[in-house]
């Protein structure tokens, strides 16, 4: 019996470490994903690229330039993930994919863990939570907050954040405000009346809310406060190895983001080829009206350009809400040397 | 004269192998590192989770966040355990009930409880109530079926004899059907003590601003491996204590079993 018992214990060692190391050794010699194009006889790069988030209008500048041949042109085969932003960070962080799309805030999280990632094409040029009431709660601007119940996503991330910086541009201290985590449940929560007021993503829940007949206030945090918002991120080895690949996809992702921006109509068509539920005219009106209203949080002279201030003022931000605890080096978490 | 062998205690001998296996599975856990050299991102050493630890517990926060969700288990727990012991010994003795609700009770098994906890956060707020629910919903079904296997495993003899001592529903329940039913029934609450702790944590995934489950999400999200596995470490550690209470439960009351 003693044998027995000592030969399991040696199986599940050989497994384990058989496991281990064989997974160890494919993340050593995974090659880069390179095919040749035999129409034009030319490497083509394969690229998944992790989104944050489910298929979605708000992608459409992807969509366009996958579509109009603009990362063909660059010889790159994009396929898009729809998986959690922060394993797209970690996935590009630990080298297994060069790119991701991921906000400023997880950027400056993950280099403070040694992650080293950067920001290359900043997309959303003005950060995109607000907070929103419905006219009957009396709340017209961010100090009438004072006294109310206010529901939130989490008490981290991109809403937090845009929390925190509105509530410190206005002068409101955290207990001046009973703050609920909600989860992203703040429809049913404004709507039964949980909470007074919310914390959303201005181009989403708002207009869910105005669609529905509901008069609401919106109270941006753009207008309070820039913060750093979505944008391409990539590695410093990808950076340093292969810069050419970094300035082709920033290229023609902004030749997509243009084109969205000059023709949404359009736009909209392409999204309907990649976006799940456009078969209805309800959700097509809906989805219509979240693209336009998110065009203006893209616009920016020169598009894709990150700002310094912005980038302080955000790790400024989540430190002082103690988020961020070590420190960050802020230029190095973004480059403007890749946009065309 | 031939020696006699002294026997250690029973006890004794499990104690090394757990230990044995602990330290095994740590040298392992730190031989990847060696080998792997990983960042603490991707997988961080056993020190660095032990120190994370210590710091969670000398600041306090390990209690306050294990309180909260040992609070939302022992409640979860109890609700679905009270409710699929009382429902299961129902349809065990009311066939028409059985054949109407088994369909709706095996389908509920089908929906996955990571769909539903929203719902429930909407229908019934963010606060413990909605995560009690998870975990209700989750201890549930286990239980449900054990009791109902428990009580049909009760032999027909024995009823027989009840029956023919002129014992009553209640002294036939007492007396015999939980007795008998009680080891079967106590392997489901087993089941259902690990279950819960999921429950919660899922509960606490949706919406929530303290609990383990908090805990492993704020570590997802601001990149603090460590973090994430002393969550899983506190959760792990948690289940294994519901399960051995319920394990000893069981151990104390079926003495009478043993003993036959």
């Amino acid at each position: 019996m003693k044998s027995q018992g000592l030969s399991w214990v040696r199986v599940v060692s050989l497994v384990l470490l058989l496991g281990l190391g064989a997974g160890h050794w494919t993340a050593c010699t995974s090659e880069r994903p390179e095919v040749v194009d035999e129409t034009v006889n030319r490497q083509v790069e394969m690229i998944r690229l992790p989104m944050g988030f489910v298929a979605n209008v708000q992608f459409a500048p992807w969509y366009v330039a996958v579509e109009r041949g603009y990362f063909a042109d660059e010889g790159i085969v994009l396929s898009f993930d729809y998986s959690w932003e922060t394993d797209g960070v970690r996935l590009v962080g630990a080298g297994e994919l060069p790119f991701a799309i991921a906000s400023g805030d997880q950027v400056l999280l993950a280099r403070a863990q040694d992650l080293p990632v950067v920001t290359v094409v900043n997309w959303f040029r003005r950060f995109p939570v607000a907070i929103v009431a419905l006219k009957e709660s009396g709340i017209r601007s961010p100090r009438d907050l004072q006294g109310h119940k206010l529901g939130i996503p989490e008490t981290f991330g991109a809403s937090y954040i845009g929390w925190q910086a509105l509530r410190t541009a206005v002068g409101l201290e955290d207990t001046d405000v009973q703050l609920e985590v909600i989860g992203y449940t703040a429809l049913a929560n404004l709507t039964t009346g949980q909470v007074d007021a919310a914390v959303v993503y201005a181009n989403n829940e708002p207009i869910q809310l105005t669609q529905s007949g509901h008069d609401i206030t919106l109270i941006p945090v753009a207008d309070y406060a820039t913060l750093v918002s979505n944008g391409l991120i990539t590695n410093e080895r990808t950076l340093q190895e292969r810069p050419q690949l970094v300035r082709a996809m920033a290229r023609a992702f902004l030749r997509g983001l243009s084109d969205t921006l000059a023709d949404p109509d359009t736009a909209f068509e392409i999204c309907q080829q990649y976006v799940e539920g456009l078969d209805t005219p309800e959700n097509t009106r809906m989805q219509r009206v979240v693209l336009e209203a998110t065009l203006p949080y893209w616009q920016g002279d020169p598009l894709g350009w990150s700002d310094l201030a912005a980038w302080q003022q955000t790790a400024e931000v989540m430190q002082a809400a103690g988020l961020l605890t070590e420190s960050v080096s802020v230029e190095a978490a973004f480059s403007n040397e890749y946009l065309p | 004269m031939k020696r006699q062998k002294v026997r250690k205690p029973k006890w004794m001998g499990q104690g090394a192998s757990v230990g044995l296996s602990m330290g095994l599975f740590l040298l392992i856990w730190q031989g990847v590192i060696w080998l792997g050299e990983y960042p603490t991102f991707i997988l961080p050493s056993p020190s660095a989770v032990c120190e994370r630890w210590g710091d969670l517990i000398a600041n306090g926060a390990l209690w306050l966040h294990t309180a909260v969700t040992l609070r939302e288990v022992l409640l979860g727990l109890g609700l679905g355990a009270l409710t699929a012991i009382v429902l299961g010994y129902l349809l065990v003795h009311s066939p028409p009930a059985e054949r109407l609700l088994t369909p709706y009770i095996v389908a509920s098994q089908s929906v996955p409880t990571v769909a539903v906890a929203p719902l429930l956060v909407i229908w019934f707020g963010t606060g413990t109530f909605s995560k009690v629910l998870v975990c209700a919903l989750i201890v549930f079904f286990p239980i449900l079926m054990n009791t109902m296997v428990g009580v049909r495993s009760v032999s027909r003899d024995l009823r027989d004899l009840m029956r023919t001592l002129e014992a009553n529903r209640w002294q036939m329940l007492w007396l015999l059907e939980v007795p008998a039913s009680l080891p079967v029934l106590l392997s489901g609450l087993k089941m259902g003590a690990t279950l819960s702790v999921i429950g919660a944590v899922v509960g606490e995934f949706v919406a929530s601003d303290r609990g383990l489950g908090y805990l492993l999400k704020q570590g997802q999200q601001l990149y603090d491996t460590p973090l994430v596995f002393v969550g899983i470490g506190t959760l792990v550690i948690l289940a294994q204590s519901l399960y051995g209470i319920v394990a000893l439960g069981e151990y104390a009351l079926s003495r009478w079993q043993r003993a036959v």
